[in-house]
């Protein structure tokens, strides 16, 4: 059975594509960390792949606003292949400045099927601050995003300054009609946090944590789930600990959700494709 | 032809920046901003066409969704408009990487002398504003004269087509580079050249470095060489590696120790051999796990059998007192460059910080160059910045305030990697230069920023600092040059590599050239920020972002390809020889030809007296003061006090979670929000093993005696490691000493033979802690001038010396991280345990200080007891038998278990008599206040008491009570049996975030 194959990229300032690349490799795929340089050399196709994840980080410092050289760069240099991926009805995946390139660059929120109009962005935190903290996720159970399938919340760490979600009214209802809003921030119950800091980092708009689009295939989002790919990088897995051993059953630990959500990506590209 | 674009955030949107702005000027100054806006400026000095100006401005530098932006100046109106702009020669990060989008999208490249420019301007209205009132805000808020330059418009002065008139900053030496023979006739003569030059050569250098140039077998040889005096190279050259901060002579230096009481008198030869190599040459026979220490930039220890981490920390306090936000930015991405230049090179996976700064509430009449809160505000943004924008996590950090440090602030930043053992069937730590290869400069080009750097960092810090010494860290091309590195090593392309830290070249290069015994170095090969810089500005310049390394030629095309690839610029800039000669040439001069072995020629040790005067004979007595009654608003005083507060808002400021390795978190317990004993992290994500680190800052006991000052630091750190599963087995360190200047004279400093006392002290310390717990020091480094002279209110200058500091930073491996733990107490009917005696021990505590009294009784560390104590903990910890583990510190045994109680969220009953104490030690204060060493509090499930207790026998070990449910309060039992203290969660919590709770 060959190998579901993830392009990872690299370089100018990404710094997640380690922990990107393993837990894609926990959820049964073949990681290959690729350098920006080669797919614009085309020493590497990206047609040779079947999920592309556009990892955290600062590429280009995240100067001149996150995310935004690193779209222009991609459009200029392989716009044309990233739009034959998402027509081959291939997997992509971006995670915070991930995330800020793929709404920089049209594929979000793909809108009527219009992969290149930017209509959302992704602005200065109103906290006015960098903010590391892990949130609570709401899931939308409507949404056909694959890599979500069956969660219905998640918590996962955010890292961002500029991670605040906005777009104009009209494209918002687009967004709510199409259940193209994935995940929510959400408080401790497991409601939308309704803009309460810190529930809501950053005062997106409708606490929208991540997007996908119409199709499903591709993803956004400011929280990093490749940062939740061991038990114990969860902030209370100390206190889940002591109470499960006090029930009795010995804590193993099964696969996290940050592992869950890329394997479901990885399932449906081997059941697509395969 | 010069363009300039503006941009904006749209109206509706949120201006973070501008309100950040009016925040500051509010709370800071009392300036009313009604509205502010920030707007962007890129001055384009480049002759593109109109069609290219636009499509960049569209394309690039203008967002549809959040920003407008114009060709010509924006019409946003303001009564006051405050350009800010860099000054000529600082980095421009933003404009370096403009001309990167812009070269990629237009498809041409820029010619040497175009450019790019970043600015801002702040649109202000109010109607109290004048302009004075926008002086201050641009002079005390925005703009640091050291590196930045800024223009005030007012409405009127406001010129529509004009607008803010940007030249570009360009730096236009007109200079022809050259280098110049420098006449040293006599002693004085050099001398005085070394003050005109900031050379600041010790006097007992002086005469050996002439003797070197008049010595008739080294004279011939040069004149060989056209050459006869020295050059301005060669003296600058020796300046550097004889500089305190490469050369570290104080701890190479002879002390005279005498002890006023004992009547001791001992010669000290060399406070480093004596009291840091021995005892670490001598642990590391017996740890197996020291793979390298005390050469390299960072010291190596076995992490898995695979992998070795690397570990070192420094202190970048010189340039972060005259530029808070410079000084720290490169302070941490400077750090970085050690472990990355640490055998053929480790990949970074954390990071750490230290801040101690004055008060930063002080409105006294004395004037420090940066007032204490701006200094804080900007080294946190320059650690934050320069650490998150290199993607390694910042685990761990503490912040500290004493009014010492208004005098020099201080910016530790401590960074450790990870590496395979083994690189192409070779050990990775080892490394060497070799005759013929080839000597590469990668990264960031050569400006005049930095110069004179380290021995500015020697020099007590005054008005004659030169002002272009701080330079602005470029975490980016870093980022992109470590990428380019770790695979250039993984294909054995690296013979060498050292990073360009103080002294830049000089150092790199003069070191790394004493394994291959010589070397030719072609200055007019070295890339350049800009055209004019003289042969000794480029040998001695520490731009930024720099790394040496040796590449055997046959491996160059290689390694020029991936560093294109990897878009990191490369030079040849000369070989490794072995003809004994370090040898500098421009355009084919020689410009240097120097002994390699010049260095080791008989330079003096600087000597040093120093006398020691006990506490008491200083007059240091217990205070008197009768037992307080309410108990429970001293807890809540002790809880709001700034080095005991909350400081929450710049832990979050800092990524601690990349590469996805967090174990244990800076901030722990139910709501995340208290310090943990020390973080935990996996840097290997395939296994289970992590490395702990901790760090501890404890001052203020130097008030009585830097000897107990150095015990009580060592022991709280390696407790640290314990309360989270560390283990006493392997344990290693890092020293990292700031000590004011201890060179005496009776005007300038007369106590100066007390702190070389002081000195000396904490290195027995140092030595009798690592030997008792085992600890090889696997790094460390000394900043001996930690001292200010501030201008007071009828413009006399006060010396102003910060406390004899040392930060001790420890690891261990912890070998599998599902049996590590947190400190808050899990589940009610858990008991509670105190490990370790509590005595009389209140010298320089937090409690006395808090009625302004020092006291006698400082803490005194008993290693004996803490060995046995530590290795039954760290036993207990392995069966997993504990719910919590906490190491008690700063405040005692009061403080600690409020922040227990606060991070469990349940009620905490205990009884005061049950603590194990000292027979002297009956008062209630003193069982809650004092900070007695070697002791922990652990939480115990009721069913683990009994095999816990046992395995505890005959150690001092007392259950003092019990985790309940009933109540979420920390009710305190005293001795007479009566409740002395009874508060709930959320009043501990109200006192300890009120200092800062409203800062995010």
């Amino acid at each position: 059975m060959t190998q579901v194959k993830a392009l990872i990229l690299t370089g100018f300032g990404l710094n997640c594509d380690h922990e990107t690349a393993l837990a894609f490799e926990l959820a049964g795929a073949e990681p290959h960390r690729v350098h920006i340089n080669s797919l614009v050399a085309g020493t590497v196709k990206l047609a040779d792949f079947h999920i592309l994840a556009f990892g955290g980080g600062f590429s280009w410092g995240d100067d001149h606003g996150a995310g935004v050289i690193q779209a222009v760069k991609l459009k200029n240099h392989i716009g044309k292949d990233l739009l034959a991926f998402v027509d081959a009805g291939k997997l992509i995946i971006g995670i915070c400045n991930g995330f800020q390139a793929l709404v920089n660059l049209g594929l979000l929120p793909g809108l009527d099927n219009d992969y290149t109009r930017r209509c959302v962005a992704i602005t200065y935190n109103d906290c006015g601050n960098f903010r590391d903290q892990w949130v609570h996720l709401a899931a939308n159970s409507t949404s056909p995003c694959v890599f979500a399938r069956g969660i219905d919340k998640a918590d996962f760490p955010v890292r961002h300054g500029e991670g605040k979600f906005i777009a104009d009214p009209d494209v918002l209802a687009s967004l709510l009609t199409g259940n193209q809003v994935v995940f929510q921030y959400a408080d401790k119950t497991g409601n939308p946090a309704n803009g309460a800091f810190p529930f809501n980092p950053n005062g997106s708009i409708h606490d929208i944590a991540g997007i996908c689009d119409p199709t499903g295939n591709i993803f956004g989002l400011m929280p990093h789930p490749e940062a939740y790919n061991h038990v114990t990088n969860h902030p209370d897995w100390t206190r889940k600990k002591q109470q499960r051993k006090s029930r009795g059953p010995s804590f193993d630990p099964d696969e996290t959700l940050g592992i869950r959500l890329f394997r479901n990506g990885v399932d449906s590209v081997r059941a697509r494709f395969f | 032809m010069i363009a300039c674009i503006e941009i904006a955030l749209k109206q509706s949107l949120r201006d973070a920046d501008a309100s950040s702005l009016v925040k500051k000027a509010g709370s800071y100054f009392g300036i009313q901003i009604q509205s502010a806006r920030t707007i962007h400026m890129l001055t384009i000095d480049a002759d593109l066409k109109p069609m290219d100006l636009e499509r960049i401005r569209q394309e690039i530098f203008t967002n549809p969704v959040t920003q407008v932006s114009s060709l010509s100046p924006l019409e946003i109106d303001f009564h006051w408009c405050i350009w800010i702009g860099l000054r000529p020669g600082v980095k421009d990060n933003p404009g370096a990487t403009a001309m990167e989008a812009i070269e990629d999208l237009l498809g041409r490249s820029f010619g040497p002398d175009e450019g790019i420019y970043t600015s801002k301007r702040y649109c202000l209205s109010g109607e109290s504003l004048t302009r004075s009132r926008v002086e201050t805000l641009a002079k005390e808020l925005l703009a640091n004269p050291i590196i930045q330059q800024y223009k005030i418009f007012s409405k009127a002065d406001w010129h529509p087509e004009k607008g803010a008139d940007v030249k570009p900053a360009r730096v236009i030496l007109d200079h022809t580079p050259g280098f110049d023979f420098i006449d040293i006739d006599s002693d004085q003569t050099l001398a005085k050249i070394s003050d005109q030059r900031n050379l600041a050569l010790n006097p007992r250098d002086i005469p050996v470095i002439r003797q070197y140039f008049l010595d008739p077998e080294v004279a011939a040889q040069r004149r060989v060489m056209g050459l006869s005096g020295p050059t301005d190279v060669e003296l600058e050259y020796i300046s550097q590696t004889r500089s305190d901060h490469c050369n570290h002579n104080t701890f190479n230096g002879i002390f005279r120790y005498t002890d006023i009481l004992t009547r001791e008198e001992t010669i000290e030869h060399s406070l480093f051999k004596t009291y840091i190599q021995q005892p670490t040459l001598a642990l590391k026979e017996k740890k197996e796990w020291v793979v390298s220490v005390l050469w390299d930039n960072a010291g190596v220890g076995v992490f898995d059998e695979h992998n070795n981490y690397v570990i070192t920390g420094e202190t970048h306090n010189s340039p972060s007192n005259m530029e808070a936000y410079g000084g720290a930015i490169t302070g941490i991405v400077g750090v970085y460059r050690d472990p990355m230049g640490t055998g053929l090179g480790s990949k970074l996976f954390m990071g750490s910080f230290g801040f101690c700064v004055g008060d930063i509430r002080y409105d006294g009449p004395l004037k420090p160059p940066l007032h204490p809160r701006r200094l804080l505000d900007g080294v946190i943004e320059g650690v934050r910045d320069g650490g998150n924008k290199s993607g390694v996590p910042t685990t761990f950090g503490q912040t500290l305030f004493d009014p010492g440090y208004m005098g020099k602030s201080l910016v530790f930043v401590t960074a450790l990697g990870i590496m395979p053992g083994q690189v192409k069937g070779r050990p990775s730590h080892e490394k060497k230069t070799s005759p013929g290869d080839l000597i590469l400069m990668s990264g960031g080009r050569v400006g005049k920023d930095g110069i004179h750097g380290v021995t500015a960092s020697s020099e007590s810090y005054s008005e004659n600092t030169p002002a272009g010494h701080v330079q602005i860290g470029d975490p980016y091309t870093q980022k992109k040059m470590q990428d380019f590195l770790l695979e250039c090593r993984d294909e054995g392309l690296i013979r060498f590599i050292t990073d360009n830290g103080g002294g830049g070249l000089s150092s790199s290069i003069g070191e790394s050239a004493m394994i291959s015994n010589g070397c030719v170095v072609h200055l007019d090969k070295v890339p350049l920020k800009y055209p004019g810089l003289d042969m000794w500005e480029i040998w001695v310049s520490e731009s930024q972002e720099r790394m040496t390394i040796a590449v055997d030629p046959k491996d160059l095309d290689r390694f020029m390809a991936l560093s294109s690839q990897h878009a990191v610029e490369s030079t040849v800039i000369g070989e490794y020889t072995d003809t004994g000669k370090l040898h500098i040439t421009f355009q084919g001069k020689t410009c240097a030809y120097v002994d390699m072995d010049l260095l080791d020629k008989g330079f003096p040790a600087w000597e040093f007296d120093a006398v020691w005067l006990p506490p008491a004979a200083r007059g240091l007595t217990e205070p008197v003061i009768r037992t307080p009654r309410d108990v429970n608003g001293l807890i809540t005083a002790m809880l709001a006090r700034p080095n005991i507060c909350s400081k929450e808002w710049i832990l979050r400021q800092y990524d601690h979670e990349v590469q996805g390795g967090s174990v244990i978190k800076p901030l722990v317990g139910v709501n995340h929000n208290i310090p943990s004993d020390a973080s935990v992290t996996r840097p290997v994500l395939t296994g289970n093993r992590g490395l702990a680190f901790s760090q501890t800052l404890l001052p203020w006991y130097s008030k009585i005696d830097a000897y107990h000052m150095m015990t009580c630091t060592i022991d709280e750190a390696v407790r640290r490691l314990i309360a989270v599963g560390g283990s006493m087995d392997h344990i290693g360190g890092v020293d990292n000493f700031c000590w004011p200047d201890i060179e005496y004279d009776e005007n300038t400093n007369p106590d100066g033979r007390f702190k070389a006392a002081q000195l000396v002290r904490a290195c027995r310390a140092l030595k009798d802690a690592c030997m008792a717990y085992e600890i090889p020091l696997l790094s460390g480094k000394d900043s001996m001038y930690v001292d200010g002279h501030l201008e007071g209110a009828f413009g006399e200058r006060i010396k102003v010396s910060a406390l004899e500091t040392v930060q001790f930073s420890a690891t261990s491996v912890v070998t599998d991280v599902m049996r590590c733990q947190t400190l808050d107490p899990k589940a009610a009917g858990d008991r509670v345990y105190v490990a370790g005696i509590t005595a009389n021990e209140l010298g320089a505590s937090e409690y006395y200080d808090l009625f302004g009294r020092i006291g006698a009784n400082v803490p005194r560390v008993n290693f004996a007891a803490g060995k046995v104590l530590y290795r039954a903990v760290e036993k207990a910890m392995g069966l997993e038998m504990p719910a919590s583990c906490h190491a008690v510190g700063r405040g005692g045994l009061g403080v600690h278990l409020a922040l227990m109680t606060m991070a469990g969220k349940l009620g905490m009953e205990i009884d005061l008599s049950q603590v194990p104490a000292a027979s002297d030690t009956r008062s209630d204060v003193v069982r809650l206040f004092s900070e007695s060493a070697g002791r922990f509090v652990l939480t115990v499930p009721e069913d683990q008491s009994a095999v816990f207790e046992k395995l505890c026998k005959g150690l001092a070990v007392c259950c003092v009570g019990t985790v309940t449910d009933a109540h979420d309060c920390l009710k305190i039992t005293g001795m007479g049996k009566d409740l002395i203290a009874d508060l709930p969660c959320d009043i501990l919590e109200e006192a300890f975030t009120k200092p800062f709770g409203e800062m995010i």
